[in-house]
């Protein structure tokens, strides 16, 4: 065994390979971060049903992509179809998490935290279920390999000796950053994005200082359910299959890696899904893949308890 | 520098006793349910434990129905769990969602040293006599609350229910591989927990020499047994500083510490007794299905059993088990579509004569109602005739495809023929989110609109139920469980009997 | 107060204490004591850091530098549960009632550190729980009795959060008696109150005192509470001491003056 493992170790086409997959992979779970971050420091609430909000994503894709011919005989050239999956995963999306919002969060918005976060797991399970009613629990694929008989994987975009990256990794990895840079400017230039900054800290003071708080948290949950839809198109670019239940594992894990960044920090929660993105790719592809969920999970149970305000993140003074 | 300061005459003892009783009374749940509360209240506990546990034991007496009895014994089985989970949960306020782990590991270890399995390469631990092996069980089950809260005593509210349940997808993760253990790697391959199919030939109870293998009732009485000892220890605990100390814990963490309460050390103990509770569960459900299976401990059943506690009322120990035996009855109603039709429509009933008033109001509702569905049933009959053909759920006795209630929603709904011969894009699809719009809807508008959109919403969510929902249960179940908790927290967080809280924020 | 001509050492001590937050120093070289059975108020600004103090006297946070003695023993790293079981109970600025308990509860609660019967005695009504249950009840109604009527009879099971803001207070005390502490960390005990309540109050701090045999560190910004009933008057600005003594002697000084209303007072004074 340990043989094995110090020749896979000096592989380094496969160690680049790797590499890619856990950059691909760690930009999606920033995405997802990027909702669960946001919407913690506005409200201080985790928003466990926003990794369903993510599955819908992928679903949406998956019917828009099917509507339009499919894989085998797009009625549509790329560009307009994955312009157009991203835009109704998106807008789908956004309206969703304001939906959740609207109508299982905020009456809760002065309740202890124990209520809306057991109203969260129950809206899970609820979109969970009822895309289990409705599509079924059969795994769907985009089957994008497919497309133009697999050209957005194989050849490389590029290759440099042995190492070779994807057009797709490189199309998700750069949206990822783009989406993540986008966000960042908006939260610190717009009114709306101080408005958010300023509920974040507190909410009673900005909304005494003339800030519409509805409207600011909506926009919140907004922003992150348009970023989830995202991820959840470009998850069924380049991962393999999606079903009612990928939702629960993913959201697990972004969340946890707007704990590693620092929870309420935007460069942390790109920095956390990358972290965790490499993490994952590399037990599996190095020490088991049977047991990856357990070795990622345990990593992130020992993070929590050493470290939880994460990398990025500021200690919370308590006033006594 | 004192000037004279009149001083204040004390309370009007009079008028404030008073004043405080009507207090309470406003408090308190009202109408006719009230009535039952208070009546209750004024028992003491001990006689309703003891009539409760009196029929619980009768009941294989009195119906050899070999279903019911099964189904007691889940619903024991379930209290026992709804209880312990009420310890970390609902007393100390922790939001503990790996609570199932403990059920699932105290069954394996209950397994692995009562036959079954064997651990290869390791010792092999079978065929203990049944109190040790119990005993054990529940002592590790314990061992590790401990070991789990241990690090994570510093954790707030959200971030300790993701690490739990980060233990508990760890323990899936585990179990469900672990019949290909390698030490990540490192070593060879072992089995160590049977994997997908897990530890089967679990030996059964052995007590006094005789063997527990009347599966129908032995279990159940096991459960009971045991019941009656947690029910009287836990109410105990409850009223002893330690259940105060565990409210000042839920209350205020910080100034409980201050008032020498030790709070991680509490926070500790909570979850160990929760985890011992379960831990006797566990040991009863390995022997009871005499295998032990990782997809019986799965975060499904952990939101069933928080839909029970939650339901219940967290913090009320009678509360939970009444959530417990409701949820349960529930959730195996749901599993026969024929039975299923009525809950649906006895809950619709209920529901619009306890919240419609005054009772003009209410018969209008349903005049109104009676009348849409007719109409719509005319008009889409007309129309198209294939429309409103369909059978009324494919159910295995004829009651539900004749007879006068068959009849009845013959023509008020419509049925649509073959909805389900056409995958997944069915017209029930369609209307099952169209329903959950006008639900939503109706959150929204106030005063008259909202009778009014009552109307077509509840003729939709019959619509939705006899086309769609009726024939899958698997899926109808967690998503009932999924609206009860969002229902409750929503509108009554303090469930059934759970003591309404008040939050000064 | 000496006795056998020997110093008597002072039953709370701080000595030098110092902590920061951030890069803000909130206290700094502060050196202040209490002899048992004394009464001394700590008055100041706002944002002086006197509840930081009773925070770093209770537990709350540990000190950058420095040392706090309690009759002679450092509470420095100790627990703050362990800091209360050794003799220390405190109020809060802003109320912590455990307000969905009743009044009793709440002060039952408190009696925690105090009791012993392990979790297992209590689940199985062990003499040693009883006894000690019937022991909490009978304190618990000796502490609120200490109030007079108001905290009594039908009280005992109204919830916390029925009481009236002036109740709530008293309570609040009363929980913190029933800690059977040998110090009294009181802050702001008067805060929110009408003159005639104030005046109850005075009386009540003094009564504690008194009949109690409490010793009483206090925290206010009512002058009338702290001249009536103050041994001894500390005044901190930014975390510092700036001047100690009598109420009169401390009320005159113009670094106090300074402090509360700007030079130009102090000038002018």
């Amino acid at each position: 065994m340990g043989g094995v493992l110090a020749f896979q170790l000096y592989d380094w086409h496969y160690f680049f390979a790797e590499l890619m997959n856990g950059l691909t992979l760690g930009s999606l779970y920033a995405l997802i971060a990027l909702g669960y971050t946001m919407v913690y420091g506005v409200l201080k609430l985790l928003n466990f049903a926003h990794g369903d909000v993510f599955m819908i994503g992928c679903y949406i894709g998956w019917f828009v992509l099917t509507g339009l011919g499919g894989v085998l005989a797009p009625r549509v050239p790329l560009v307009p179809l994955l312009l157009l999956m991203f835009a109704a995963a998106m807008v789908g999306c956004g309206a969703l998490n304001v939906a959740i919002e609207r109508f299982a969060y905020r009456p809760l918005r002065n309740a202890p935290r124990i209520a809306p976060l057991i109203t969260a797991i129950g809206v899970s399970f609820f979109i969970e279920q009822t895309a289990v009613l409705l599509w079924g629990a059969n795994p769907r694929q985009y089957d994008f390999f497919e497309l133009r008989n697999g050209t957005l994987f194989n050849p490389p975009a590029f290759t440099i000796g042995n190492l070779s990256v994807q057009y797709a990794q490189i199309f998700v990895i750069t949206s990822a950053v783009f989406l993540m840079f986008a966000l960042a400017l908006f939260v610190s230039r717009t009114r709306t994005g101080k408005a958010m900054r300023a509920v974040s800290f507190d909410r009673e003071a900005a909304s005494m200082m003339g800030i519409d708080i509805d409207r600011v948290i909506m926009v919140t949950f907004l922003l992150g359910g348009v970023l989830a839809g995202a991820a959840g198109v470009m998850w069924g670019i380049v991962q393999s299959s999606f079903n009612p239940y990928t939702g629960f594992g993913v959201g697990l894990k972004a969340f946890t890696a707007a704990v590693v960044g620092g929870i309420g920090n935007i460069g942390g929660a790109m920095l956390g899904g990358i972290l965790i993105g490499l993490a994952e790719t590399f037990t599996a592809g190095y020490l088991t893949s049977t047991f990856q969920d357990l070795v990622v999970f345990s990593l992130l149970v020992a993070f929590m308890l050493i470290r939880p305000t994460g990398l990025r993140g500021a200690p919370v003074l308590q006033k006594v | 520098m004192s000037a004279e300061v009149p001083t204040p005459s004390g309370p009007q003892i009079g008028a404030d006793e008073w004043v405080a009783r009507s207090n309470e009374r406003i408090l308190g749940p009202r109408g006719p349910f009230g009535a039952v509360v208070r009546a209750i209240d004024r028992t003491p506990r001990i006689i309703i434990l003891a009539v409760f546990v009196g029929f619980v034991a009768a009941i294989p007496f009195m119906t050899s129905n070999g279903y019911i009895q099964g189904v007691a014994t889940d619903t024991m089985l379930y209290i026992l769990l709804a209880m312990g989970l009420n310890v970390a949960v609902g007393w100390a306020g922790l939001l503990d969602l790996g609570y199932v782990a403990f059920y699932g590991f105290a069954a394996y270890m209950f397994a692995a040293l009562s036959g079954g399995h064997l651990f290869t390469g390791g010792v092999l631990l079978t065929d203990w006599p049944t109190p040790a092996a119990v005993a054990v069980a529940i002592v590790a089950t314990i061992f590790l609350g401990f070991v789990l809260a241990l690090p994570t005593r510093r954790l707030r509210g959200d971030y300790l229910a993701i690490v739990t349940l980060f233990f508990l997808e760890i323990f899936n993760n585990f179990t469900n591989n672990g019949d290909r253990w390698d030490w990540l790697g490192l070593g060879g391959t072992h089995d160590v927990t049977g994997g997908t199919t897990g530890i089967i030939d679990v030996h059964p109870w052995r007590i006094g020499g005789t063997e527990l293998t009347n599966y129908s009732r032995d279990y159940m009485w096991v459960a009971l047994g045991g019941f009656t000892v947690l029910a009287v220890a836990l109410m105990y605990a409850n009223k002893s500083r330690t259940g105060r100390a565990w409210r000042a814990l839920r209350e205020d963490p910080l100034a409980a510490e201050l008032m020498g309460m030790p709070v991680k050390w509490l926070m500790l103990l909570a979850v160990a007794v929760g985890a011992g509770v379960a831990g006797f569960a566990g040991s009863i459900i390995g022997a009871y299905h005499q295998q032990v299976s990782p997809d019986e401990f799965t975060f499904v059943l952990l939101i069933t059993v928080y839909a029970m506690v939650i339901l219940g009322g967290a913090g009320s120990l009678g509360g939970v088990v009444v959530g417990a035996i409701i949820v349960n009855v529930l959730l195996e109603v749901l599993n026969r579509p024929d039975h299923a039709r009525w809950v649906f429509y006895a809950a619709v009933l209920i529901g619009l004569i306890v919240k419609v008033r005054p009772w003009r109001l209410l018969v209008a509702v349903l005049g109104g109602l009676v009348a849409f569905g007719v109409i719509v049933n005319q008009i889409v009959g007309a129309v198209w005739p294939r429309g409103v053909d369909g059978p009324i759920a494919v159910g295995p006795t004829a009651f539900t495809k004749q007879g006068f209630f068959a009849g009845a929603i013959r023509h008020w709904l419509v049925l649509p023929a073959h909805t389900y011969t056409i995958p997944h894009y069915t017209i029930g699809n369609y209307a099952f989110v169209i329903v959950l719009g006008l639900v939503l809807a109706l959150t929204l508008v106030k005063g008259w609109k909202r009778w009014v959109l009552l109307v077509p919403m509840i003729w939709g969510a019959a619509f939705v139920w006899e086309n769609l929902l009726i024939e899958q249960a698997p899926t109808v179940r967690p998503l009932m469980l999924g609206v009860i908790l969002i229902v409750l927290m929503t509108t009554r967080p303090a469930g059934l009997f759970g003591q309404q809280r008040v939050e000064i924020v | 107060m000496t006795e056998n001509g020997a110093e008597r050492r002072p039953l709370l001590e701080l000595r030098e204490l110092s902590v920061a937050f951030g890069g803000l120093k909130v206290i700094d070289g502060l050196d202040l004591h209490v002899d048992e059975h004394e009464i001394v108020s700590v008055i100041g600004p706002n944002g002086a850091g006197k509840t930081t103090v009773f925070n770093l006297i209770t537990g709350v946070f540990e000190p950058d530098s420095g040392d706090i003695l309690l009759d002679g023993e450092s509470l420095i790293g100790l627990a703050a549960h362990k800091i209360t079981q050794r003799g220390v109970a405190r109020t809060f600025q802003t109320l912590r009632l455990f307000l969905n308990m009743t009044v009793k509860e709440n002060v039952m609660a408190a009696q925690y550190g105090r009791t012993k019967a392990t979790l297992l005695e209590q689940m199985l009504r062990l003499p040693r729980a009883r006894r000690e249950e019937r022991r909490m009840n009978e304190v618990a109604e000796e502490k609120l009795g200490f109030f007079g009527e108001r905290l009594m009879g039908y009280r005992w099971n109204q919830p916390a959060y029925s009481l009236s803001y002036a109740n709530r207070r008293r309570l609040e005390i009363a929980r913190a008696t029933a800690t059977q502490p040998r110090i009294l960390l009181l802050d702001e005990p008067a805060a929110g109150m009408n003159p005639v309540e104030t005046h109850e109050i005075t009386e009540l701090i003094g009564k504690l005192r008194d009949e109690g045999g409490y010793t009483i560190l206090l925290i206010e910004h009512d002058m009338h509470v702290v001249e009536g009933i103050s041994d001894r008057v500390v005044a901190l600005d930014h975390g510092v001491k700036i001047s100690e003594g009598t109420f009169d002697s401390v009320a005159t000084d113009p670094r106090v003056v300074e402090a509360y209303l700007g030079t130009s007072a102090a000038v002018t004074k």
